[in-house]
């Protein structure tokens, strides 16, 4: 009888479903389109200060790109003060025979020895301690090569000019923190804690979040100037800070970004 | 319809979403740390009151000071400002300001009137760079007519301006220094506010009181005294306005010094007639000992950041140098290795310690006694003081950027502050012999 009829005689309709599924798929791809083509242009903006020359980037076409020299002195890595990796061989001194008697005319007379005066004050004078990391690559015996020309500090004439960000209306809204910012950063970065051996550095490049009561948070080395002291000395100097205070009360946004680089010349 | 519509709103919540992408400052080293420019032309009088002249002016005085010596700013000369000076934001022309002569990067102005019983006052900070928005702070403060009050508002609206632009950086202008003062003929704990005025005396014991030390709360001074008859430790209330009870522990007892929480004191005692360090609880009970060398150990200091290090003074290996250990006692390193080390004082952020250090001593040494630096975690020193005489008892100001020190330099011993960095040296005191500085925790 019709009245227990099974349950699996009763076919759902496939249609609906497919249907929804269609229309889910193309507003999915029409939204994406929409946000690339429409809405692309609120994207967050750039924070920099609002001095002269502003600019995220500007590219100036040169007939010639005047390269500038390698910031690195290479010296001769032929003849240096290396041992390098061959042994010398001792040379022996042969013993005279056992019956030679010395000339008495050739035997140089000693001569008397000046007494070194002695200073009076002979205190031990406490020096600055110098760091010796063991790691360190020392220049003209390998290490990375120098490249990157285009970002060097002071080779903004060929090539690339790369000024503090800035452009965006945001930017020049708060040019006073970022002031702040940069002022802090430098003031806790201590140069010392560089490899002293290093006369030169690539940019080092770190990134940081601040919190809208004011803390870095969220420190990473961005890209790595190929010294290790450098880059460590780099995070260091936002872990010292505990507050850059707070944000700008009238700024919405609950925290903002950060990309510090760091320039080492000695 | 209903799921087809949430869809499309899910869709723009996405979109929404994506499209709040975070703000970003691309900004590095190497492009000058130069100090902010500022300009503060002297706030105007908008009230008829007779009363608001020499309030004015006190207020004019003191947010001058305290802007120019918070060791941030490059303070525009009045002597480049426009004739106009603008007492409310319609009055401000800002190209007048960010083009030369002033040429400042920030304005503070505003207006100042007494009404009644009240003095009022309205001060802004302008970015003058920043045509578009302007205004970095707005602030009103009201108190009543005094020339404490308008102090006092002139200290709070500078602490506000360098919290600002000094990246977070907690004024000191309403801090205090307590210090040890002869010149009733006895020597008494004293108190001023960090730029020397208000000069009063705190304790009237007619005997010898040394080493004061505020709390960190504020409300009581731990000091040496010979009050008792022996050298004993003493506690002050200021809350009270009197001596409170403070128990006797035998033999000669010096220099208290204060936990960061307020909870315990180390101190130096002699009671078992080798001076060592002893921590007590802030009530005095609980005596612990913490040293056991042979040699005097003296003047603990915590580090204020953790509380669990204590640097003091040792004499351990002959002459005094200063020592750092846990302050359980364990692990104690030496740092200075030569000379005559004395007075350590911990930095606020526990990265540095000031001290008093004769580096050359003994005979046919220079034997200047001056003020240097250490970082802790490099021992690299700087020194800070180079003008001769003696300079002894640093004393670090709330901020960490400051340090209160006496020195001798000026014939007699007073009271000197100075930038961390050693710059901006500046005497405070000038009567009679005062000594033994201590800046308040806030």
């Amino acid at each position: 009888m019709a009245q227990n009829a099974d349950i699996f005689f009763e076919r759902d309709s496939w249609r609906g479903p497919l249907t929804w599924s269609a229309v889910l798929h193309c507003a999915l791809f029409g939204g994406l389109v929409a946000y690339s083509v429409v809405i692309g242009g609120f994207r967050g903006n750039n924070w920099g200060s609002n001095g002269a020359g502003d600019g995220a980037m500007s590219a100036t076409l040169v007939s010639t790109v005047p390269l500038p020299a390698s910031p690195v002195v290479s010296r001769n890595v032929l003849a240096n003060e290396s041992k390098g990796l061959t042994q010398s061989i001792e040379q022996k001194v042969e013993p005279p025979p056992p019956d030679a008697i010395p000339i008495p005319e050739r035997e140089a007379k000693p001569k008397p020895q000046k007494q070194i005066a002695t200073a009076t004050h002979t205190k031990p004078v406490q020096t600055q301690p110098i760091e010796q990391p063991t790691n360190a690559v020392p220049y003209g015996q390998g290490g990375p090569v120098s490249s990157m020309y285009g970002f060097s500090a002071g080779a903004a004439k060929g090539g690339f000019g790369f000024s503090s960000g800035g452009g965006g209306d945001f930017g020049s809204r708060y040019g006073w923190y970022v002031d702040v910012v940069r002022r802090k950063v430098s003031e806790n970065w201590l140069k010392y804690e560089v490899d002293p051996r290093v006369g030169n550095a690539q940019r080092c490049f770190v990134t940081f979040d601040i919190t809208r009561s004011g803390e870095p948070t969220n420190v990473r080395l961005e890209q790595s100037s190929g010294v290790p002291s450098l880059d460590l000395s780099a995070q260091r100097a936002l872990q010292r800070i505990d507050s850059f205070g707070p944000l700008p009360a009238d700024y919405s946004g609950s925290k903002v970004s950060v990309e510090f680089w760091f320039d080492y010349q000695r | 319809m209903k799921r087809f519509l949430s869809i499309i709103g899910l869709l723009l919540l996405l979109v929404t979403a994506l499209g709040a992408q975070q703000d970003w400052i691309r900004t590095g080293t190497g492009l000058g740390v130069e100090r902010v420019r500022l300009a503060v032309p002297d706030f105007k009088s908008t009230g008829a009151d007779a009363q608001a002249a020499p309030l004015l002016k006190v207020f004019n005085d003191t947010l001058w000071y305290d802007l120019d010596h918070a060791g941030i700013f490059d303070l525009v000369s009045k002597s480049f400002y426009p004739l106009q000076a603008p007492g409310t934001p319609q009055d401000m022309k800002l190209e007048v300001w960010s083009s030369p002569p002033p040429s400042a990067a920030m304005v503070a102005f505003g207006n100042l009137a007494v009404t009644g019983q009240d003095v009022t006052v309205q001060g802004w900070l302008y970015d003058v760079k920043n045509t578009a928005t302007p205004q970095v702070l707005g602030k009103q403060y009201r108190e009543a007519a005094s020339s404490e009050n308008a102090r006092l508002i002139a200290h709070r609206f500078a602490d506000e301006i360098i919290f600002r632009l000094g990246g977070g950086i907690q004024g000191i202008a309403e801090s205090k220094i307590f210090f040890v003062s002869a010149r009733t003929k006895h020597k008494e704990v004293w108190a001023m506010d960090y730029d020397g005025s208000n000069q009063h005396a705190i304790t009237h014991l007619n005997s010898i009181s040394l080493s004061p030390r505020i709390s960190p709360d504020g409300s009581r001074i731990a000091f040496t005294s010979f009050a008792r008859g022996g050298v004993d430790l003493m506690m002050y209330s200021l809350d009270l306005g009197r001596v409170i009870a403070f128990p006797r522990f035998g033999g000669t007892n010096l220099s208290p010094a204060w936990a960061p929480d307020g909870t315990k004191l180390a101190f130096s005692s002699s009671r078992t007639t080798d001076p060592e360090i002893y921590i007590v609880d802030s009530a005095g009970a609980g005596l612990m000992r913490v040293t056991s060398s042979k040699g005097p150990d003296v003047s603990p200091v915590w580090n204020p950041k953790t509380g669990a290090q204590i640097a003091w003074v040792s004499g351990r290996t002959g002459l005094p140098q200063i020592y750092i250990m846990e302050a359980d006692g364990t692990n104690a390193q030496r740092i200075t290795e030569e000379g005559y080390a004395v007075s350590p004082a911990w930095s606020p952020n526990g990265q540095f310690l000031v001290f008093s250090w004769i580096r050359h001593y003994g005979p046919g040494a220079p034997g200047a006694q001056d003020i240097y630096l250490m970082d802790i975690a490099s021992r690299r020193w700087v020194q800070l003081t180079h003008d001769g005489g003696r300079n002894d008892f640093p004393s670090w100001a709330p901020d960490g950027r400051h340090i209160v020190f006496e020195s001798s330099r000026s014939g007699s011993l007073q009271i000197w502050t100075m930038l961390a960095d050693g710059t901006q040296q500046q005497q405070l005191t000038t009567t009679g012999s005062n000594t033994q500085p201590n800046w308040s925790w806030k």
